[in-house]
């Protein structure tokens, strides 16, 4: 019952960063050069598709009318239409989130699992050459630019070795169904898998090293070896129980950089997730879809952190309902 | 500036922070001498395309036959650029608000909170993508937009700076002085709060060059300028003709950004060196064999501590926290430890128990529990390759820790710590067991079973300390460790608290060492006392003498300070504050806050002397000071 409440209102406090992140929209595009409706319809479109749009979106009424149409236009939904296509931006871009989820969530798994490991073991010996060699390659690996790691495995791996496929998601030709399908799938995955899981690793290695160490020197962790525990279980059942909570949430927060790093690594290989459409977006100066995305990246960062916490407060006891 | 140079030496002091600072050092000298430097013309094409690396063209040339070397210089300018100009931007902007939040506090807080909070939740590489795809990509541009997303990220960072430093002194000194506000922000509390949120700058310096890379590289980089971002780009269409056109620009900036992270990283640590070093599992020691000459188990004294030093390893100074102390406890007796914080109390309770942090040493000292040697000069006790004190951990020796310092486990409940430990030791003992344990001993504490169920922060701070009282009677200790029981409890509960530990220790036939900075505690509970000061016990004798013929004038100050009949508190600040600690040997440690030092005090350390047997202090004019009634001492 309590959970609930608390569910209840983590979402009241969502609603004014949604209205934020829409106004922030707007603004932008009335601020940006040019007219609003070029923007909105496109340079090309004819003067009857023109007409609507100013209609829609209430162009031709005073400022906070605007503001309030566009606010009522964007929440139900509706991100205007691409100019090439002319399909709804909406569409497009649910059309692409499966691919896009596949790709970041596996390398986040890979990353997140390897990388509390790795910062785990190291935060048993702070200070230790290892743990500082460790935490410098860390530092390095997230310092990666991830489009340029993604190009340096395709010269090494698909260029050199012709090992791995360099880009897209299938095989042209291959099996369309059944477990031939989903293998070629994951062979697919390999290589932009491991650009974003490598620097991601980076990342998650130092949190790891940074709360594992800091639960480590807190006083519970002394009661249990004075009772005696061996090492082992003061690591999991005092040390790793009490540092995957705070890890969890910045998984949460740290959701915007992550969704930046699988656009870019998108790009690198033509994965035909959503980066590849903003890629291509921005190539054919394609505004609404530009927007529809930032729109959609922005509320889906808030509603991971909305989970996050969730389940964070469902996890730890001390969380104040 | 002695703090800056404090910072740059521990900066400089590691590898990865001297190296870091080294390479972005380097990068301002290159991207300030680019235009003198004998390169060839970043943007001059030539007739030799894709021409692989040679010594004419050290990184080769690229579709447009541009050397690639020269841009990859001229790029650093542009990396440079960006970072700089967008983290100055955001700092300005982000220290100003964030310091004008934390400053007036109230309204203009929470809502300039709210903002940073809602900034943390967008996306900033999509805004920033958005607002140059609508403006027109540009160097000031992309600078722009980068600080627009990465100025509350300082802000916050001031905000709480300004927090704590409202509160400081000067600050204080400088509003009652009649300071305006706008002086008091810029003169103290900007200059003040800067430092962490420079070592922010380094990141965020290293963010803008990923970020302006990451946008160049979708297309919406400067046309104008030559940046490595763009270069790989452009690189990304030959990756097959000639890899080299992308590989440079690349290596160019992962070492200028993970220097920049670096950097801040050694920057953080030079600030906070305790960061480090802190938490780790326990190191090993290196341990000595049994003695053949020990009592064993159930003879003797139930614990007996021999010229017992430990030494903390704090950079590259020793602190010694306990310096050669000596006492016994016999079987069912109470001994008090009492002194200052800072005087080496609960250094000496954790030498007991041997969990003392990873840069403590043991200097020397012997130490037996239960008649079974545990630490002998200096080194635990291990046969066959396990520690002696680890036979003994909760089964012979417990510990009640202070519960308001989070000692119990937050994300278990205290039955499941409870059956946890009575499993841990009673190998083959079934959970119903280990749960009707924790039933009786609950019972035995007098606290309702029903709150077994209880997470530790559910319970309230009498209640938490007693749960931790029952966890350190779960396996029948023979001994046990009390560290400051009560601290922070309010007194009522302190009292009840301390009550109870003293019936069960005489139901129970326990030996308790109490550990605490208050006299009346000690007194109440405790049959010998025992005054620490700095890293010594300075008097041990029983709490009736202790209390009727204190020797040693700084266990007068402690009784002195305890509050008299009408509750009234008076303060230890009758003693001068604690100078360094004692410095020089050859001295009485006491001896800059003693009212009664003389110059003997200050050139000869005094000898214990025995002025009753069991009753002992360390002070040259100690037999002088026995028979006095206290209060002719005390000015
Ligand atoms: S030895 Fe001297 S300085 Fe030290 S406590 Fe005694 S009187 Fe004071």
């Amino acid at each position: 019952m309590r959970l609930l409440r608390y569910v209840f209102y983590r979402v009241l406090q969502i609603v004014p960063v949604a209205l934020i992140v829409v106004v922030i929209n707007f603004l932008l595009i009335h601020l940006a050069p040019g007219d609003v409706s070029i923007l909105l319809a496109g340079e090309d479109a004819n003067p009857e598709f023109m007409a609507t749009i100013r209609e829609r979106y209430g162009l031709d009424e005073p400022f906070l009318q605007q503001l309030w149409s566009y606010l009522v236009t964007i929440l139900s939904g509706d991100f205007g239409q691409s100019y090439r296509t002319g399909e709804p931006v909406i569409g497009l871009i649910m059309e692409r989130v499966p691919a896009t989820l596949l790709l970041a969530g596996s390398s986040l798994a890979v990353a997140a699992i390897l990388g509390t490991a790795i910062g785990t073991a190291i935060a048993r010996r702070p200070g230790s050459f290892l743990d500082t060699a460790i935490t410098t390659l860390s530092i390095a690996l997230f310092s990666i630019p991830v489009f340029w790691l993604g190009l340096m495995l395709i010269l090494f791996f698909a260029v050199r070795l012709q090992l791995l496929p360099s880009s897209g998601m299938i095989t042209i030709g291959g099996p369309r169904d059944g477990l031939g399908h989903i293998l070629d799938i994951l062979w697919h995955m390999v290589l932009p898998v491991a650009a974003l899981a490598t620097v991601w690793l980076g990342q998650y290695v130092r949190l790891a090293r940074v709360s594992v160490s800091e639960v480590l020197a807190e006083s519970y962790v002394t009661t249990g070896r004075a009772i005696g525990y061996p090492e082992r279980t003061i690591m999991t059942r005092f040390g790793l129980r009490n540092a995957l909570l705070p890890l969890v949430t910045v998984l949460g927060l740290e959701l915007g950089l992550l969704l930046t790093g699988a656009v870019l690594t998108e790009t690198v290989f033509a994965w035909p997730g959503l980066g590849r459409l903003i890629y291509e977006a921005i190539l054919a100066r394609d505004t609404p879809i530009i927007m529809g995305a930032f729109v959609i990246m922005s509320f889906t960062v808030m509603i991971a952190s909305l989970v996050t916490d969730i389940l964070y407060a469902a996890l730890d006891p001390r969380v104040r309902l | 500036m002695g703090r800056g140079l404090r910072l740059l030496r521990g900066v400089v002091s590691t590898v990865p922070g001297a190296l870091s600072l080294a390479v972005v050092l380097l990068a301002l000298v290159v991207a300030l001498a680019a235009p003198w430097l004998d390169l060839a013309d970043p943007v001059a094409m030539g007739r030799e395309v894709y021409k692989a690396p040679s010594a004419a063209h050290w990184f080769g040339t690229d579709n447009f036959g541009r050397d690639v070397f020269s841009r990859v210089i001229w790029g650093t300018r542009v990396a440079l650029v960006v970072a700089i100009g967008s983290a100055v931007l955001s700092i300005v902007v982000g220290a100003i608000i964030g310091a004008i939040a934390g400053y007036f506090g109230g309204l203009v807080d929470a809502a300039l909170s709210r903002l940073f909070d809602v900034f943390l939740l967008i996306p900033t590489f999509f805004l920033v993508l958005l607002i140059v795809a609508l403006f027109g990509a540009s160097l000031p541009m992309t600078m722009f937009a980068i600080a627009l997303t990465t100025w509350p990220r300082s802000a916050r960072i001031m905000r709480s700076q300004v927090l704590s430093l409202k509160s400081r002194v000067y600050v204080q000194a400088a509003l009652a002085s009649g300071a305006s506000h706008r002086q008091v922000i810029v003169r103290h509390v900007i200059p003040n709060g800067i430092a962490p949120i420079l070592t922010d700058g380094a990141l965020l310096m290293g963010l803008a060059v990923l970020t302006e890379a990451g946008l160049s590289f979708l297309g919406l980089g400067d046309q104008n300028s030559v940046s490595w971002g763009r270069m790989i780009f452009e690189g990304q269409r030959q990756l097959r003709l000639a890899p080299w056109m992308s590989i440079a620009p690349g290596v160019a900036m992962l070492v200028l950004v993970a220097s920049l992270n670096l950097l801040g990283d050694a920057l953080n640590y030079a600030m906070n060196p305790q960061l480090r070093t802190r938490g780790g599992a326990p190191r090993r020691r290196g341990t000595a064999p049994p003695p053949a000459d020990e009592p064993g188990e159930g003879h003797g004294a139930i614990l007996r501590v021999d010229n017992l030093s430990l030494a903390y390893r704090v950079g590259r100074r020793q602190i010694v926290a306990v310096d050669g102390v000596s006492f016994s406890l016999s079987r069912g007796g109470s001994l008090g430890i009492v002194g200052e914080s800072g005087c080496g109390k609960s250094s000496l309770g954790s030498a007991l128990l041997q969990t003392v942090p990873n840069n403590a040493d043991f200097l020397s000292g012997t130490v037996s529990i239960d008649g079974q040697t545990v630490l002998a000069g200096g080194r635990p006790i291990a046969r066959q390759g396990r520690l002696r004190i680890d036979a003994l951990r909760w089964t012979h020796i417990a510990t009640i820790f202070q519960s308001a310092m989070n000692a119990l486990n937050p994300v278990a409940t205290v039955e499941r710590q409870l059956v946890d430990a009575y499993r841990h030791h009673r190998r083959g003992a079934s959970r119903a067991e280990a749960r009707e344990r924790a039933g009786a001993v609950f019972d035995l504490i007098g606290v309702p079973r029903s709150r077994l169920n209880a997470y530790p922060h559910e319970l309230s701070g009498g209640m938490r300390q007693r749960a931790m009282i029952a966890l350190s009677l779960m396996l029948e200790p023979k001994l046990i460790i009390a560290d400051e029981p009560t601290t922070a409890l309010d007194m009522l509960i302190q009292d009840q608290i301390l009550g109870e530990i003293e019936e069960l220790r005489r139901r129970l036939g326990l030996s308790l060492i109490l550990v605490s900075h208050d006299m009346g505690a000690v007194s109440e509970t405790c049959e010998r006392v025992a005054v620490m000061y700095a890293g010594r016990i300075v008097e041990s004798a029983p709490t009736s003498v202790i209390f009727s013929r204190p020797s040693h004038p700084y266990t007068r100050a402690l009784i002195d300070a305890l509050p008299d009949l009408t509750g009234a508190r008076r303060k230890l600040a009758s003693l001068p504050a604690v100078t360094d600690q004692a410095t020089c040997l050859d001295a009485c440690r006491f001896a800059p806050r003693c009212p009664h030092a003389t110059d003997l005090c200050r050139t000869v350390s005094p000898p214990v002397v025995t002025l009753m047997d069991g009753h002992d202090a360390e002070c040259h004019y100690a037999a002088d000071f026995a028979p006095q009634p206290r209060e002719e001492l005390v000015r």
